[in-house]
């Protein structure tokens, strides 16, 4: 039977060659499950780095901790009845909110002894002198001494520990202020004003609601680079890109092809993030799917100039690959996908925010959240665009002359 | 059916012509002025050792790689400005197996044609007779990954007679394959020639190329040693073997080092 070659429409080979590679994807059935799973662990892993974060008035006795359960030394060097009953609280109130398991130490050596075995995490003194002073209505002093090799874990200890006498100086406040004048109001002699916060959403805050669109930003950009890099490359070295290029198709569909199965690829994946959030941490969602669509496809084209770029000039994948990771690393942690970049040096900032990936998940957080309309992140979807335009004008080029030196 | 417009190939003799076809890499040049020409319906074996510039001149035949200088007429059209009606008319079957290894053989063999725009009640009869012609045809539904070298060269070769080439390019195509593989190979050869086809065929074999060509060039350095039929470039050199030939035109020193820098650039970097 005699067959003949004829002249096929771009479109029509763009949509062959994405055909093409989703069914690659959909065949090899031991990556379709860690294409599953990988988000899934993402999110449960920060998820659990970064827990909920609740502010809750410490007055009312509910102080959230950071870090449950850790060990403290108290050492009571005082032993009047008036720092036994401090000490007693202060144990009191921090065992029973999960924030300290309490040892009582005899000496402030032996304590030291513990920080630096790793036994204990700080120590509070109660000096001598400590219940003398507040007998005679002077300030007293409590001593603090926290782990300095370990600054977040020492900071956190720290502020615990001022919450906590925070809770008992108030009390003795209170007492001193009725025992002055019966008719003094000591909830307004100590906080004259009350701070309480309108919720910008329902329900408790958690990590989830900050870290769910900015996995799924994550995951559809860095898919996406990653995978049409990787498979141009691989397709050049194992020899099926001769196969291609020796059809009369035109050349840009064959990297349009690729462009249009990652995007894909990476949309299923950022949904399934969504999904996955909503149903295990449950994250609320507000905004508009459609809406969340066009940030993410925007947020895939301004990236995937990028990848062109670089698996063009990479001689094989594992150089590509590499050449994409050393991207990828910086631009997770500078672009605000694990922590708001509001955290870091006004410098960095300025790099995090050069990376189109920080205006994605912005978009994707405004939309997803509090349900922002695209007028309101149009800023974000111009950066995109930007991006876009001017990457794929630099791309395209390079693309066609390295695919025919 | 839509009628579609394709330009008519120029009449002449030749199948393949080239004038000064010349690819520099750099301040290195693989093929220097070359000009060659392959009669239509013949079997030309394009000879030469490890680095010589033929996979670099195949290439450029078969519009992977663009030429530095000098022009190409593959099918009757320019290389460089007609590529996609030589495209059309052109099979390569290449060392390396042009097949993606987690399809099946079929759906390997339907993503091709769709290339060429061949439509499905096109495609299905042609994919069920080249599969039987190679005896492929129980394997379909198997991924091509599980294949054998044996099995993978067929496919190769049937992948690259989908759309009915008149000119196949044949780039070392027995090489690490059975001896039975190898005959399959040979026979499929001659029956493509039988049927009208050109080939120009690479290969280190030397008695595959005695066997099966009708004129054979020899290159080395990146320019024509040789050229003739393979009874008259036996009777130039004065010796019954064509592996004698050959290393009377192109010396019986090792290459290694050369061969090294030409295949990463010609074949790594496209």
């Amino acid at each position: 039977m005699q067959t003949k070659a004829r002249q096929v429409s771009g479109w029509k080979v763009t949509t062959e060659i994405a055909k093409r590679d989703l069914l690659d994807l959909w065949r090899a059935k031991m990556l379709l499950v860690f294409f599953i799973l990988m988000p899934l662990l993402f999110m449960t892993m920060f998820g659990f780095i970064y827990p909920p974060t609740v502010q809750v008035n410490p007055y009312s006795g509910q102080i959230p901790s950071q870090y449950p359960d850790l060990e403290l030394a108290i050492v009571q060097q005082d032993n009047g009845q008036i720092a036994r009953n401090v000490e007693a609280q202060f144990i009191q109130i921090a065992e029973s909110q999960g924030i300290f398991r309490v040892n009582e130490v005899t000496d402030y050596a032996t304590a030291r002894n513990g920080i630096v075995k790793g036994q204990v995490t700080g120590i509070v003194v109660i000096p001598q002198g400590f219940s003398a002073a507040i007998q005679a209505d002077t300030q007293a002093t409590i001593q603090v001494t926290v782990d300095q090799t370990n600054p977040s874990v020492a900071a956190a200890v720290q502020s615990e520990v001022a919450e906590i006498f925070g809770a008992i100086e108030s009390q003795i406040s209170t007492q001193y202020l009725q025992n002055l004048d019966p008719t003094v109001n000591p909830t307004f002699a100590l906080q004259p004003m009350a701070i309480t916060s309108i919720p910008l959403i329902a329900g408790v805050p958690t990590s989830f609601e900050y870290l769910a669109p900015s996995f799924m930003a994550l995951t559809v950009i860095t898919g996406a680079l990653n995978g049409v890099s990787t498979a141009i490359s691989r397709e050049k070295e194992q020899g099926t890109m001769d196969g291609l290029l020796v059809a009369p198709i035109p050349r840009q569909s064959v990297i349009l092809g690729k462009i249009v199965a990652q995007t894909v690829r990476g949309l299923i994946q950022g949904f399934l993030i969504l999904g996955l959030s909503m149903l295990l941490f449950g994250v609320v969602i507000y905004g508009s799917p459609i809406t969340m669509l066009l940030v993410m496809v925007l947020g895939v084209a301004s990236f995937i100039g990028v990848g062109i770029i670089m698996t063009s000039l990479a001689p094989e994948q594992e150089t590509a690959q590499m050449m994409t990771t050393l991207l990828q690393f910086p631009m997770m942690f500078l672009s605000g996908i694990l922590f708001p970049i509001a955290q870091l040096p006004v410098a960095v900032q300025y790099i995090g925010k050069a990376f189109p990936l920080y205006y994605a998940a912005d978009a994707l957080r405004k939309v997803v959240i509090l349900n922002a309309s695209v007028s309101i992140i149009m800023p974000d979807l111009l950066v995109l665009l930007a991006y876009s335009i001017v990457t794929m004008t630099i791309a395209v080029p390079i693309f066609n002359r390295a695919m025919s030196r | 059916m839509t009628l579609q417009r394709t330009e008519l190939a120029p009449l002449s003799e030749y199948a393949i012509e080239t004038h000064g076809l010349t690819k520099r890499f750099g301040s290195f040049t693989a093929v220097d002025h070359i000009d060659l020409t392959v009669r239509k319906g013949e079997i030309y074996g394009f000879l030469g050792p490890n680095g010589a510039g033929k996979s670099t001149t195949i290439r450029m035949l078969c519009t992977l790689l663009k030429p530095t200088s000098g022009t190409a007429k593959v099918a009757g059209f320019d290389i460089d400005s007609q590529a996609n009606e030589v495209r059309k008319r052109i099979g390569l079957v290449s060392e390396k197996l042009i097949m993606y290894t987690r399809l099946t053989a079929e759906q390997n063999l339907m993503f091709f044609g769709k290339l060429y725009g061949i439509d499905n009640a096109e495609l299905k009869p042609k994919i069920e007779e080249l599969l039987d012609m190679v005896k492929l045809t129980p394997f379909k539904d198997r991924s091509v990954g599980g294949f054998s070298s044996g099995m993978r060269q067929r496919m190769n070769v049937i992948r690259a007679l989908i759309h009915d080439p008149e000119i196949i390019f044949l780039d070392e195509p027995t090489t690490a394959l059975d001896p039975q593989s190898t005959k399959f190979v040979r026979d499929t050869i001659r029956d493509l020639k039988k049927g009208g086809h050109t080939i120009m065929l690479t290969t280190h074999i030397m008695e595959e190329a005695d066997e099966l060509s009708d004129k054979i060039s020899i290159i080395d350095h990146g320019k024509i040693m040789a050229t003739g039929t393979v009874a008259g470039l036996k009777d130039e050199y004065g010796t019954e073997s064509m592996l004698e030939v050959f290393l009377m035109v192109t010396g019986r020193e090792l290459r290694d080092s050369a061969s090294d820098r030409v295949s990463m650039k010609a074949v790594g970097r496209m």
